[in-house]
């Protein structure tokens, strides 16, 4: 009948908009697509909230195992819930066709995202290039095409959204091979990791497109009450502490407005400090999505 | 058990020490109970069934009778002349099996005055375990460290010899390989009346591929006279026989910057004699004998006594044929004058007639106790042989003349061992022998000691290696700057190598080999140690047999699993060839080059290592498998994702390419472009392509090629990381039945990838490269190869029917059948699946009544005929049986398993 792509938003469970809210507690079957991004609040929360059982759609779920839930969407209404907002990670426009194929009707209920999250470090939205992801490095593993992107971006006077790795059900390479279903734990990088890998491909590649000096935003949590900003020189992020995940960083363009100015001003490089649990909200932040 | 360096008295005053062997306490003691597995215990066919061995006392007995007799050095002096770089010779005893490597060794040992001398020739010092004992079969290679103050060119000098004695058998050929890197030269012995055999030619080309210097034993002579009963014209006719084919070999196998190692017995690298009876003897020995009652210099004389030379009483003048002027025929000078009196001391001996021999006797000056000429027969002659001329001292005079010290070997060997640049600190280090310069040791062979732990048994390149030194122990898989297989550990001490015992020393400096205690956690079989950061590794030993024989083992009581486990992890350290591993579905595999050596690696598991009972499979063999057609099609995987495809086909190898890389004729390390000139030469490539070569498998060298045969491909550097570790898998683990895959070469026909890192990790790579693989392989028209032994017989005539009768039962077939010049034994060849070689030897043995005994090697692999999918056919027999015991998924997988629609 119907699959319903649910986006949940960046900070907590109740950011759920209340269109979403009724189709979840009408469905058929809530699956949950858990590895582009995560809500940090966990699925314990979602299902008090909904009042549903929430089925946990992992990375092979999706890439692999869909096929159940399309069968499902074909007879009944079905909803996947997406941590940020829909259509934001390939997966989610793989899903969306492959719906279309079976001939399954697909109805979509936005939220905010990271990608227009950000706006809170002042940038402006119009000028953002090309987003990259930066992957976890392995000691053979390197690969720097993100380099080329924000080189890109730098000349044509543009902001780049670095998102960062999240490792969540992830298997050895071994385990891997060996078709054994044995997960790492779970692995977030953080903006000090970021920043150090970006350092670490200028070595290699010395083109000049970053440097230690040059200014950079490292964001964490955003839309949530702990959210944490900091913005200036490169290097004088590196050893800033930004809290728990996740976190995002921004390379602005060479030029900026007045206004961005003015506004990343408000933002001076100093870590993250937990505030005390005095006014704390019932639930706990959540976390953004890609 | 107090080892033997905790003996307090001991360590206080070193002299007071008695001798090696001497403390039966002290020694390691093994079970004498043997344990066999697949068939009764070898009878060693022994050349003299009267040979006095057959009445020793058994080993425990006997080894308490060893002499406590003082040794003729002390370990100060050994430690001395361990800085007399230019005294020092590292060298190997190397021969086929049963032509008395450990027997010779004993004269050299005995010479030491490690054991009595009526012991020697018996006692096979160096077979430390009792069932090397009670085989009469060297089993482990055996380092002695000894000093000899010798006469050399009428100056005393002393010398400190390490000798490696080896095993014969081909089974154990990875000791011999072990044996050889650690030495600079090699003494090669044959049976004179056996002659050149084939595992003489196995060792002889590993020595020679490692620029190891060899010089010729010709062993046994008494058998050609007493047995054969050749006459001295007949005997130089065998022995020059056997030199040439030896000489063959060496230039079969030459090595430019080992330069010309002909065995030239005129030069003093032949020596001539019994390991048995004690005696032996080279040319200038003979000469010397001689020089003066000819007024010949030695050298001018040594030409003159062998060869083409004859010598005429009338005109008392040398000359080159064998017919005087007044047409008498005239003696060759070896006959004349070196087996002549040796024929007649035999004949006079044997024959008892006592007067001419005391005559001899006196005119020899050879000397005889009362004691020793109350004697008779073969202990008398062996009595005067050995006053006459003793093995030791031509051996020892042969040794220290003709083969290199560790400076001049380590001169032309650097470039063998060492896999980093030759111009780098430890290169020239190793080059010059420097004791001072950063350390480099290879290890080549673990050493078990009776605490449960090993030695590691090495020798020094460079530097000086120190009790308590700090030290980088770089394992095999060590790379240049990486942090994989290394450790940063101290050395607890360093020792001695004394046959069955060891003797702790300060420090060991660069030239000598060494045994190290406390590193053994660190060291899986063998690896470099070193103290400089920026040492490469010394080339990894390259074995001449595989382990393709292999066993399932388990405890019979499965509450020992712990105690197996933790055997199977020292039974790995202490062979350099065996294999253990477990098995996808838990099962332990231990894997050995054949039958017996497997044997005995099982014996060692269960008394040595783990104490328990085991459960032992039948054997099984490993298969390989390879393709004989190209891909019927291009083969698509894609990513989980489905964000990145995989294109790419399968191809066999030109026949003898496989060979080439197992060589490491072609190998991975080679500059690009010469590897594909070779290949474009030899096997057709095309050199584009050639020079595209992404990496070897399994283990990165392997004998299969993943080629990138796509065109403007981005991204495709950072994926290549993730090709290499699937084709590693995949060739490792082929899509029949798991096992190895060979001479296949797999082309990378396009890639489509994600523009983001991240959606093309390793996760997302392996897996659809892997099954692309796999699907190339199965659309190719996959074949299963069988490994097969080349099987080398040496027999009399009449037991040719037997031989036949079992081949046939095997599926052997025999290629060549060789009467040997001047015995009435013949050389059968033949081929044999190793699949069928089980119980082969105990079968050959009861059809030949007990005159047959064959040496198995791994030959080739052959492709079993027959299709693999089609039922009832022999290899998909087999499939479906490795299927069954590795619990694979029932069918046979097809292309189409794998293979994805776009």
């Amino acid at each position: 009948m119907v699959l319903f792509l649910i986006g949940l938003g960046l900070g907590d469970v109740r950011d759920v908009s209340v269109r979403a809210l009724d189709v979840i507690r009408r469905a058929y079957k809530v699956y949950l697509e858990s590895y582009t991004s995560i809500l940090m609040q966990g699925t314990a929360a979602m299902v008090e909230l909904y009042g549903r059982p929430v089925i946990e759609a992992d990375r092979t779920f999706v890439e692999q195992g869909c096929e159940q839930m399309l069968t499902e969407a074909k007879e009944h209404e079905v909803c996947l819930l997406i941590v940020g907002d829909v259509f934001c990670a390939t997966t989610h426009a793989d899903i969306f066709v492959r719906a279309k194929q079976l001939g399954i009707t697909v109805k979509t209920i936005h939220n905010a995202g990271i990608m227009t999250g950000v706006g809170c470090t002042g940038l402006e939205l119009y000028r953002f290039g090309y987003t990259v992801t930066v992957p976890f490095f392995t000691d053979s593993w390197k690969p720097d095409s993100f380099y080329d992107r924000i080189a890109q971006n730098m000349r044509a006077n543009m902001h780049t959204l670095v998102l960062l790795d999240i490792k969540v059900k992830e298997q050895s390479i071994e385990n891997l091979m060996r078709g054994r279903q044995v997960f790492e734990p779970p692995r977030y990088m953080t903006v000090n990791r970021c920043l150090e890998q970006l350092l670490e491909v200028e070595e290699t590649r010395k083109e000049g497109v970053l440097s230690a000096d040059m200014m950079a935003v490292g964001v964490a949590r955003v839309g949530t009450d702990t959210q944490h900003i900091a913005a200036g020189p490169l290097a004088s992020l590196v050893d800033l502490d930004f809290g728990p995940p996740l976190h995002c960083v921004i390379i602005p363009s060479k030029s900026l407005s007045d206004m961005e100015r003015a506004m990343l001003g408000l933002f001076p490089p100093r870590s993250y400090e937990p505030q005390p649990e005095v006014a704390a909200p019932a639930q706990a932040p959540a976390a953004p999505s890609q | 058990m107090a080892p033997h360096w905790q003996n307090s008295s001991l360590r206080k005053n070193p002299k007071r020490w008695t001798g090696i062997g001497a403390n039966p306490k002290t020694d390691r003691v093994h079970r004498r109970q043997s344990f066999r597995i697949f068939q009764p215990p070898r009878q060693r066919q022994r050349s003299e069934p009267q040979d006095c061995e057959l009445l020793l006392p058994p080993f425990e007995e006997r080894r308490k009778s060893f002499p406590a007799k003082m040794v003729n050095f002390t370990f100060g002096q050994i430690r001395a002349f361990m800085d007399r770089k230019e005294n020092i010779r590292n060298m190997s005893v190397i021969a086929h099996v049963d032509h008395g490597k450990s027997t010779l060794s004993d004269s050299l040992v005995c010479r030491a005055g490690i054991i009595g001398e009526h012991k020697a020739g018996e006692a096979r010092y160096t077979d430390t375990r009792s069932d090397e004992q009670e085989r009469c079969i060297t089993i482990k290679s055996t380092g002695v460290s000894m000093y000899y103050d010798l006469t050399v060119g009428g100056e005393a000098q002393g010398y400190l010899v390490n000798l490696i004695d080896s095993p014969g058998h081909v089974d154990f050929s990875s000791e011999v390989t072990a044996a050889i890197r650690v030495t600079d030269g090699a003494v090669v012995v044959v049976d004179c009346a056996e002659g050149v055999c084939v595992q003489t030619e196995t060792v002889l080309r590993q020595a020679l591929s490692e620029r190891v210097r060899p010089v010729l034993m010709l062993n046994k002579v008494d058998r050609a006279l007493l047995e054969l009963q050749l006459d001295p014209e007949e005997a130089y006719q065998s022995f020059a026989r056997t030199i040439e084919s030896v000489n063959v070999l060496i230039t079969t196998y030459r090595d430019e910057l080992l330069g010309d190692v002909q065995i030239e017995p005129s030069k003093g690298t032949a020596c001539f004699g019994s390991g048995l009876h004690q005696w032996g003897f080279t040319i200038p020995k003979f000469a010397a004998i001689y020089a003066t009652k000819f007024g010949m210099d030695v050298a001018r004389l040594s030409e003159m006594l062998w060869g083409d030379h004859f010598f005429n009483p009338a005109t008392k003048r040398w000359q080159n044929v064998p017919e005087a002027d007044d047409g008498k025929k005239l003696k060759r000078g070896f006959a004349q004058f070196i087996m002549e009196p040796i024929t007649q001391i035999f004949d006079c001996v044997m024959q008892n007639k006592r007067d001419k021999l005391e005559k001899i006797i006196a005119s020899l000056g050879i000397n005889l106790t009362a004691e020793d000429r109350a004697l008779e027969g073969r202990p008398l002659l062996k009595k005067v042989m050995n006053r006459f001329i003793p093995a030791a001292d031509s051996l020892l005079e042969m040794i220290v003349l003709q083969l290199p010290s560790p400076v001049v070997a380590q001169k032309y060997r650097v470039a063998n061992l060492y896999t980093g640049p030759l111009d780098d600190e430890c290169a020239t280090a190793i080059r010059n022998c420097d004791p001072n310069g950063p350390l480099m040791l290879y290890v080549s062979k673990m050493v078990p000691s009776d605490k449960g732990r090993f030695f590691a048994f090495g020798r020094v390149f460079s530097g000086t290696v120190r009790t308590g030194q700090k030290v980088r122990i770089q394992g095999p898989n060590y790379v240049f700057g990486k942090k994989d297989d290394l450790f940063i550990k101290n050395i607890q001490r360093t020792v001695l190598m004394m046959g069955r015992t060891t003797e702790p020393v300060e420090d060991i400096p660069c030239g000598n080999t060494a045994g190290l205690v406390g590193v053994d956690q660190y060291i899986s079989k063998s690896g470099t140690i070193t103290t400089s950061d920026n040492a490469y590794n010394i080339a990894t030993m390259k074995f001449s047999v595989s382990p393709v024989v292999r066993v399932a083992v388990e405890p019979k009581n499965m509450a020992d699993l712990p105690k197996l486990v933790e055997g199977l992890k020292r039974l790995s350290k202490s062979d350099p060839c065996v294999q253990c591993t477990t098995s996808a579905n838990g099962e332990h595999i231990v894997a050995g080059a054949g039958e017996l050596h497997l044997e005995i690696c099982l014996k060692d598991l269960r008394d040595d290592f783990t104490g328990i009972e085991l459960k032992i499979s039948d054997p099984v063999v490993s298969y390989s498998e390879s393709v004989t057609a190209e891909s019927s099609e291009v083969c698509l995987c894609k990513s989980p994702n489905k964000h990145n495809r995989i294109f790419m086909t399968a191809a066999p190898f030109k026949d003898g390419l496989a060979e080439e890389i197992e060589a490491g004729h072609i190998a991975p390390e080679q500059e690009a472009k010469a590897r594909a000139r070779d290949l474009a030469e030899k096997f057709e490539w095309d050199v584009s392509d050639a020079r595209k070569i992404w990496c070897f498998g399994p283990d990165g060298r392997g004998p299969n090629l993943l080629v990138d045969m796509t065109k403007a491909v981005a991204y495709l550097n950072e994926v290549k990381d993730s090709f290499v570790g699937a084709f590693g898998w995949a060739t490792r683990e082929g899509a029949l039945c798991d096992e190895q895959m060979r001479a296949i070469r797999f082309n990378v026909m396009d890639v489509v990838l994600h523009a983001d890192a991240v959606h093309r990790g390793a996760g997302q790579i392996m897996p659809p490269v892997r099954r692309c693989l796999y699907a190339a392989q199965l659309t190719a028209r996959p074949v299963l190869m069988e490994p097969i032994f080349l099987c080398d017989i040496t027999t009399p005539q009449e037991a040719m029917g037997g031989i036949y009768a079992c081949l046939n039962k095997r599926r052997g077939q025999v290629i060549s059948e060789e009467q040997r010049p001047g015995t009435p034994l013949l050389q059968v060849k033949a081929y044999l699946p190793v699949m069928e070689s089980f119980g082969f030897t105990a079968d050959l043995r009861s059809h030949t009544s007990g005159q047959a005994f064959p040496q198995c090697v791994l030959d080739h692999w052959a492709v079993m005929s027959g299709d693999v999918f089609e039922e009832g056919t022999k290899p998909n027999q087999v499939v479906r049986d490795i299927r069954k015991r590795k619990a694979l998924k029932e069918a046979i997988p097809t292309g189409e398993d794998f293979i994805e629609r776009l």
